[in-house]
């Protein structure tokens, strides 16, 4: 097997799959090379993430990575996850081959979005957690 | 891991038993060189003679019109530049969904200076004879069309094409390392004058193929050497697995008939409880003229790569339509010439079935493609492709 196992339990039993209807921010990457898709949904209380949910469309690193990245974000400060790398989700899946690497930069370019939006949203912004108004 | 389920035998086979047996003294006790005069070089040449008479007997050709090879793909590079190159220049006819083999051989020609005329082919993968008629020319020099298609199975109106090539007097050459051994094969009614055959897909050894060119056919080598299969193909005769597929061959003159109809049913099968269980399929390829084993199925908006994956980690092993390499995704270019849709093509997975296939098996495929496919597909965005 090419992939950690690590990955493959993410895969096979992926965390927070799905949609959340009444997200405080929601933010997409797409990765053109190969259409894979991935779409997370954040919940935030007090400018951290409460919950996070996402939708993958792609390869099997592709799910696995979007699932790590809810549990690896959930609990952080919103606007940390504007800087969100790829290299950590890819550090969380215990690695990727170097031809699907792309994987976790959809989710990391996916997760900032989601941030983005979620701190452009005046129920977020004007939250008191966050330093940055 | 407890249930192990191959369905991928038109990526290759399991060696028969009998087939191994044949070979084994090939190795160590029948070792000699068959183009050596001595006793140990009689003794192999004689091995060799007896499987390509085999070989002859089942084509239903002479057997001095064989060549052995070292693979399908060799022997697809030998039809179509054989041909090609012994004419000097010209035109060829293929169509957009020949295996790589043929395409890029055909590829090579035009880098060399000929013209190739690459046929479309209708939704069900299947090239239209009137086409090869319009494309024909009067210096059409060779036509190559494939028998059946690997990823989807389509049957190409051989029969119907090689009338054409015969009536404009143009050498006909046909991949059939997909039918051979699978489904019937006749050279003379099909009217062909080159043949693509290989022995690991039909239960023989990887290594080992053949070409079956009919007598008077002008071919080029596009090997060079000593004097072997009659100065066409150089080489040391690759004995072992010359007798490997001479047996192969014996075997699936008995086995043929029978097995394409029971794995024929199977194949059926899995369509029809897939189809009932898993929203948005598809079956790619021709409803009836298609290969016995083979059903490509088209899950809509899931990526193929994460159905193999997760059938993979079940013991359970398909092949995917599509290849994401690097990051950039190749749709099938079969399924492309076909008109499959991006959403669709993206999702396609291939199931070839074959001797050891069993109902359970199927039966356990179905359940767990359609479990896997819906647990895919909670995590997908709605509408996304």
């Amino acid at each position: 097997m090419r992939y950690s196992p690590t990955l493959v339990e993410h895969f096979l039993n992926p965390r927070n799959a799905g949609l959340m209807r009444d997200a405080d921010g929601c933010g997409s990457d797409e990765y053109a090379g190969c259409g894979d898709l991935t779409r997370f949904y954040l919940k935030v209380r007090e400018g951290r993430l409460a919950e996070a949910r996402f939708q993958a469309y792609g390869c099997g690193p592709t799910i696995a990575a979007a699932s790590v990245a809810t549990e690896l974000v959930t609990g952080r400060a919103v606007e940390d996850l504007l800087i969100l790398k790829a290299q950590e989700i890819e550090d969380a899946l215990d690695g990727l081959p170097e031809d699907r690497k792309h994987a976790a930069e959809v989710a990391a370019g996916a997760m900032r979005a989601a941030a983005l939006d979620a701190l452009r949203r005046p129920a977020v912004r004007d939250e008191p957690g966050n330093r940055e108004a | 891991m407890s249930r192990r389920v191959y369905l991928d035998h038109n990526a290759s086979t399991p060696v028969h038993p009998e087939v191994v047996a044949e070979m084994l003294p090939y190795f160590s006790d029948v070792y000699g060189n068959p183009s050596s005069v001595h006793g140990f070089g009689r003794d192999a040449r004689a091995a060799v003679d007896v499987a390509r008479d085999r070989v002859a007997a089942f084509l239903r050709v002479r057997p001095e019109e064989l060549v052995f090879t070292s693979g399908g793909t060799e022997s697809d590079n030998f039809g179509v530049k054989g041909l090609a190159l012994a004419r000097g220049s010209g035109h060829v006819i293929t169509s957009k969904v020949e295996h790589h083999a043929v395409l890029r051989s055909a590829q090579a020609l035009e880098a060399q200076g000929f013209t190739v005329t690459y046929l479309p082919v209708d939704p069900y993968g299947m090239v239209d004879p009137d086409d090869v008629r319009r494309a024909l020319r009067p210096d059409t020099i060779a036509i190559s069309i494939m028998h059946a298609n690997s990823e989807v199975g389509t049957i190409q109106p051989v029969r119907a094409i090689g009338a054409l090539a015969r009536e404009a007097g143009v050498p006909f050459h046909v991949d059939a390392v997909q039918t051979f051994g699978k489904v019937e094969v006749d050279v003379h009614a099909m009217n062909i004058d080159a043949l693509s055959f290989s022995s690991h897909k039909v239960y023989g050894p990887k290594g080992i193929a053949g070409l079956y060119i009919r007598r008077g056919t002008k071919m080029v080598s596009i090997q060079h050497g000593g004097e072997h299969e009659r100065r066409r193909r150089a080489g040391t005769e690759n004995v072992p697995g010359i007798v490997g597929l001479g047996k192969a061959v014996e075997i699936r003159a008995r086995d043929m008939k029978a097995e394409a109809e029971r794995v024929g049913a199977l194949r059926d099968r899995m369509w029809e409880g897939i189809r009932a269980r898993v929203p948005d399929v598809r079956l790619n390829g021709h409803p009836t003229e298609r290969l016995p084993g083979t059903a490509n199925i088209c899950y809509r908006n899931v990526e193929s790569e994460s159905i193999v994956l997760a059938l993979d980690l079940k013991g359970i092993a398909v092949s995917a339509g599509s290849a994401c390499t690097a990051g950039s995704v190749e749709p099938s270019h079969v399924l492309v010439a076909m008109g499959v849709p991006l959403d669709w093509a993206m999702g396609a997975v291939r199931s070839s079935l074959g001797r050891s296939t069993t109902t359970e098996d199927v039966d356990h495929v179905v359940a767990s493609v359609t479990e896997v496919v819906g647990r895919i597909r909670q995590a997908m965005p709605v509408g996304a492709a």
